[in-house]
């Protein structure tokens, strides 16, 4: 019978093919699964990185074996074969001399034997020898005599020895002989491919084998593979991911594999070496890669091996659309920490080096950190570590006595037609407030400005100049006495420090200016303008001269007329703040006309922050009206009002539309007049704002653990203190300093009439001294027509000063003086004989029959040397005077090393220098034959 | 005896050999007047008063020296030299000194060329304090304190120039003007007002001619043969 079919619910033919198909997906699905996690984009970076490598050693290998002398490799190996034959023809002597070396090693080591043994046998019989001697033993004796017995044979086995050893060293040296044409000719072949042969090696090393490459293949490659992630772990830093913080890892090296190796200068990214391996990367340098690592600097995401995670940024627009189509980049909208654009990179700096008034080498950093500071953005903005900087604009306390009200008027609305170099912003008419309805209000707002500041300001003395200025004059003095390094006058600017010497006669009147100029400080006490010390002649000249430039135009501009209606409503919109509207209204009714422009004044100097710049009577206390920035570098995107404006969401494509056009994200929407953005239109260039932007995110509060940041010991706090005196008055105008050369020093053509270079100037005056002249300075070189003024430099600031210069100097700050080195009177003598033979006096001298010359042609009066210089700097200056400063007048006497007066002191150069120093030290000028007073005397204007 | 007549002979056979070798590969010449067109400036006299070593020195007075025109109306002091046209040759700088005097508290010569590399040797012949102050920008400064009388200085200039001043810095009135050049083909008119440069290959040049008040003047000449001696003019105006 046959089987009965079974009934089955599945046909089991189907099962199987759909089983098989399915195991066939499986597997598939496996092998996917298996590829992709195999597959990863390092791993091509890598394998790229390889071949480039082993590109490179083909080319250097190609390029060495081009080196090679091959006519000279050829006769090398020539001389090689043929030593060899040679060698081979001898090879039966060479056999025999092997043997015979060989036994008489033997025999050399028998005779060695039987000395050593001999040796221990004396050593012994010594032993008792000295004992029974000792206990007066007769045993004694027996031993004196073995001792007599040895010595003999001792020195017979070491002769036996050295004789041996010499007939092996001659057989040994034949033997050398021999094989020493082959050695030499193989050695020089070597040396010939010593250097093919280390690159050969190199490439053996990169190339990739087989062995390699099953190591590398999926599933095993968890043993050894060549390619891997590279990663630095950092010790001392962390990610802070929000409540958690994380070991900071960086895996950036897994495809910038250049980064830290030589050569690879011109490869393309990712490989590219960086591009200042002696301040990053290298373990020599400052920040080495194991300890500092990438992202602390470059910001992104350093765990992750991935183009796009690691949150790479785009230079421009044109690599971003690059960058889209090579690799589907796209922002990481999500993470805020993305890298910075590169030249942004700067701003990373300060996390580290904090309270430095300049990070050394991030010149962007700085110059944007330098443009805050002088265009007053900590005034509005309080930023943490800033707050020691101080008002930029004048004061306005006593502004009645300076200018008038339709100046001012017409100043507020537009302070660019009157200079266009002012830093003074504009406030009002901006596209934001541009309407004709806010024009009229913003005038009004104006008008209320000025009858505030005309009621509130206090009035000052004025001096009427006491006689008529010589306008030429006064333009040689604004050349000459130092005016340019701060002013742009003349055609000449070094720097806008002060305002720019233009328009002044359309300004101020003359007794005001003749009053500030004779003491800017009788004006305003809180000014950085120093006094130049200024006769009344001078200053009556200066101020004449300024009078006479007017700026037509701005005159010209008519002023706005304002709508009392237009006041009345501005009034009331403040007024309702705290008042319901009748009330309002019923003050309103109240004032006079006069105390609505007042009141309105004081609401809108409150609105615009005037006081943020200005010391303005009634705004002692109130705080300023921007936004705290201190940790605007990390301030999260989406808190950023990018309005309806199309850029980059991005911080620093925000900065940099709001520093460009502080107004712009008001555009397409619906404010009314005091609900709009007001920060004002500073007029900066495009790169001025990019600086300003890396000065902007490198504001930032991330906690970088104490031992990683760049601590400042006392000393460098010191520095520092004084480096921020330095900038705040402008110091690097004149004179070269702190590795900055002065910049008015660009406009002479003969070095020596320029202000001092003040390099090394701790190490070469004496700290009292410097410390009475920053307090009262004198003249030092009285054929300088720039005058360094009078400061007005508190003890406070100019021991602060002190410190700097002699810090930087690298010397200890000693107030107690000096001890004069100790001298014998012959070196007196010699002193003053040297001091006679050059001619010193010919130049340092101050009196009448020099002064005929010019002032230009003389130099330091030498009785300051006492009080004024270190003992050792009056050494070193006159070892090459040309070498401490360049360009100066004073010349070397010893060129060479040599001195022109072999006779005195043996011709000892540093005898005769020491012995010049001594007398100098000592030195008091002969008294004046005519009955002139003793002190030189100096006219007016040399010494002021 | 023997000897020295073999040495005489080696001594004549290198003379020879000089004599045939040198001026058969350059012997063309250029030269040339400075003409100077106008009135001469008045030269001033000097004020020497600052330095009374230096006022005893001339009882007679000695008149301002940056402008001197001859006696045949030409200018002195004109340094006159091959601006272009050498190409990438180069040429050892002579061992021989440019000598280099003050006198009188005055520069002698107060306009001459030098070699880079060639020492230039300097000489204080005055009983006073001179310092020799040399301000160029290509090579470093050298300021030197030259305190005794007769004593001598060596210097040399890393770099060409032209001109280098050289001033002394007790003495306003002295000024030098050194012409620095990686070459030897230079002139400076003397008192006739000519110049001549020598030993040059065939070739175009510019010449260049400087003068420390009236500036510079460039004129193209061609050489076209080996023994060709070439004339040119320069003319300087008064301004």
């Amino acid at each position: 019978m046959p089987p009965k079919e079974q009934p089955t619910l599945y046909s089991v033919p189907k099962t199987t093919v759909w089983f098989a198909i399915v195991s066939l997906v499986l597997l598939g699905s496996l092998v996917w699964v298996v590829y992709s996690d195999y597959a990863r984009e390092w791993k091509a970076w890598q394998r790229k990185f390889i071949q480039l490598k082993v590109e490179k050693a083909k080319a250097e290998l190609a390029a060495v074996d081009k080196k090679v002398d091959q006519k000279k490799l050829e006769e090398l190996e020539k001389q090689h074969s043929e030593a060899l034959r040679i060698f081979q023809e001898h090879k039966g002597e060479y056999a025999k001399l092997e043997k015979e070396i060989a036994r008489l090693d033997m025999e050399i080591g028998k005779v060695r034997d039987r000395g050593q043994t001999l040796k221990q046998f004396q050593d012994s019989a010594r032993y008792f020898f000295e004992k029974y001697r000792a206990h007066g033993d007769s045993r004694a004796a027996e031993y004196q005599q073995k001792l007599d017995s040895l010595a003999p044979q001792i020195e017979k086995a070491k002769l036996d020895q050295e004789s041996h050893e010499a007939r092996r060293d001659e057989k040994q040296k034949a033997l050398d002989e021999l094989s020493a044409k082959v050695r030499g000719t193989q050695k020089d072949i070597d040396l010939a491919l010593a250097e093919k042969t280390r690159i050969e090696k190199k490439l053996a090393n990169v190339q990739p084998t087989l062995a390699k490459e099953i190591l590398n293949a999926p599933m095993i490659d968890f043993i050894a593979p060549s390619l891997r992630i590279q990663q630095v772990v950092l010790e001392d830093l962390y990610d802070d991911y929000h409540f958690a913080k994380v070991q900071k890892v960086d895996r950036c090296t897994t495809c910038h594999l250049g980064i830290d190796q030589k050569g690879f200068e011109n490869a393309p990214q990712p490989f590219k070496t960086h591009p200042n391996p002696d301040l990053f990367l290298s373990p020599a340098s400052p920040h080495p890669l194991e300890k500092v690592g990438c992202t602390v600097c470059h910001g992104g995401n350093g765990h992750s091996v991935s183009f796009i995670e690691s949150a790479h940024t785009p230079r421009n627009e044109e690599q971003a659309k690059e960058w889209e189509k090579k690799y589907r980049w796209h922002r990481m909208e999500k993470w805020e920490n993305r890298i910075l654009p590169l030249n942004h990179t700067e701003a990373s700096c300060t996390k580290c080096h904090k309270n430095v008034v300049e990070v050394p080498q991030a010149d962007k950093l700085n110059k944007g950190r330098k443009l805050a500071e002088t265009y007053g953005c900590f005034g509005c903005h309080k930023v943490e570590g800033f707050e020691n900087r101080w008002k930029v604009g004048p004061s306005l306390l006593d502004v009645r006595s300076k200018l008038d009200k339709d100046w001012i008027t017409r100043w507020l609305e537009s302070p660019k037609s009157f200079r266009d170099s002012t830093k003074m912003p504009q406030f009002f008419h901006l596209e934001n407030t541009d309407s004709s309805q806010d024009r009229e209000m913003s005038d009004a707002a104006i008008e209320g400005i000025v009858a505030y500041l005309a009621k509130n300001s206090g009035e000052v003395a004025l001096e009427k100049p006491p006689v008529e200025g010589n306008i030429e004059h006064g333009q040689k003095l604004v050349k000459e006495i130092g005016c340019l390094g701060c002013h742009t006058a003349e055609g000449v600017s070094v720097n806008y420090f002060g305002p720019e010497l233009s328009g002044m006669g359309s300004k101020v009147r003359a007794d005001w200016l003749y009053t500030w100029l004779k003491d800017p400080k009788h004006y305003s006490p809180s000014t950085r303008m120093p006094n130049l010390r200024l006769s009344e002649q001078e200053a009556v000249d200066i101020a004449a001269y300024l009078l006479s430039q007017h700026n037509e135009t701005f005159e010209k501009q008519p002023l706005p007329s304002v709508k009392p209606e237009v006041v009345d409503k501005m009034v009331m919109m403040h007024l309702q703040k705290n008042l319901r509207h009748e009330e309002a209204r019923a003050e309103l009714a109240k004032m006079s006309p006069e105390a609505k422009l007042e009141f309105l004044g004081k609401q809108s100097i409150s609105h615009q922050g005037c006081f943020a710049c200005h010391d303005i009577k009634g705004f002692e206390d109130t705080k300023p009206i921007g936004t705290e920035l201190s940790d605007h570098g990390r301030k999260d995107v989406y808190t950023l009002d990018f309005g309806l404006v199309h850029v980059d969401h991005t911080r620093e494509a925000w900065f940099f539309q709001k520093l460009k056009k502080p107004r712009i994200f008001d555009e397409g929407k619906e404010k009314l007049y005091y609900e709009k953005l007001r920060m004002p239109h500073f007029g900066f260039t495009d790169e001025q704002a990019e600086s300003l932007v890396t000065f902007l995110l490198s504001l930032n509060q991330e906690v970088i653990p104490l031992e990683m940041q760049r601590r400042l010991n006392l000393k460098e706090e010191q520095i520092e203190t004084g480096r921020l005196l330095v900038s705040k008055f402008n110091c690097q105008g004149c004179h070269t300093l702190d590795g900055k050369e002065g910049l008015i020093r660009s406009t002479f053509t003969d070095l020596g009439g320029a202000p001092p270079i003040l390099e090394g100037e701790g190490a070469k005056v004496q700290e009292k001294w410097l410390d009475g002249f920053l307090k009262q300075p004198s003249a030092i070189r009285p054929w300088l027509t720039y005058r360094m003024p009078t400061f007005s430099f508190d003890d406070e600031q100019a021991s602060h000063l002190v410190q700097y210069f002699v810090n930087l100097a690298h010397q200890e700050v000693n107030y107690k003086g000096l001890v004069l080195p100790e001298t014998t009177p012959q070196k007196l003598e010699d002193g003053k004989l040297l001091f006679e033979k050059f001619q010193c006096v010919k130049c340092h001298k101050v009196d009448r029959t020099s002064m005929a010359m010019g002032a230009s042609f003389l130099a330091p009066d030498l009785t300051l040397t006492k009080e004024r210089l270190k003992t050792d700097w009056v050494v070193n200056w006159l070892k090459d005077p040309q070498a401490m400063q360049e360009g100066t007048m004073m010349p070397g006497f010893f060129p060479d090393g040599q001195s022109p007066l072999p006779d005195v002191l043996g011709g000892d150069v540093l005898q005769q220098m020491e012995a010049i120093r001594d007398y100098l030290y000592r030195y008091a000028p002969q008294p004046a034959q005519n009955p002139e007073p003793p002190k030189p005397e100096i006219p007016a204007i040399v010494k002021e | 005896m023997k000897k020295n007549k073999v040495s005489m002979m080696i001594t004549v056979l290198i003379l020879i050999f000089q004599v045939a070798l040198i001026p058969s590969a350059q012997a063309a010449a250029i030269t040339g007047k400075i003409a100077f067109e106008g009135t001469a400036p008045a030269s001033p006299p000097m004020a020497m008063d600052a330095d009374p070593n230096c006022q005893m020195m001339h009882p007679d007075g000695v008149s301002a020296d940056d402008v001197i025109v001859n006696p045949n109306g030409t200018l002195k002091n004109v340094f006159v030299y091959v601006k272009e046209g050498l190409g990438d040759q180069t040429f050892e700088a002579p061992k021989e000194p440019v000598a280099f005097n003050q006198q009188g508290c005055q520069y002698h010569p107060k306009v001459f060329g030098i070699q880079v590399g060639q020492p230039l040797e300097i000489l204080n012949s005055d009983n006073t304090l001179h310092n020799v102050h040399a301000v160029p920008t290509k090579s470093t400064q050298f300021n030197l304190g030259m305190p005794i009388q007769g004593m001598k200085l060596k210097k040399t200039f890393t770099a060409p120039e032209v001109m280098v001043k050289i001033k002394c810095d007790v003495h306003p009135w002295m000024a030098a003007y050194a012409g620095v050049l990686k070459h030897p083909f230079f002139g400076v008119s003397g008192d006739e007002g000519t110049f001549e440069i020598k030993n040059l290959v065939p070739g175009q040049y510019v010449i260049e001619a400087w003068h420390e008040k009236y500036g510079t003047q460039t004129f193209s000449v061609t050489i076209s043969s080996a023994d060709e001696t070439k004339d040119i003019a320069f003319t300087f105006k008064a301004s």
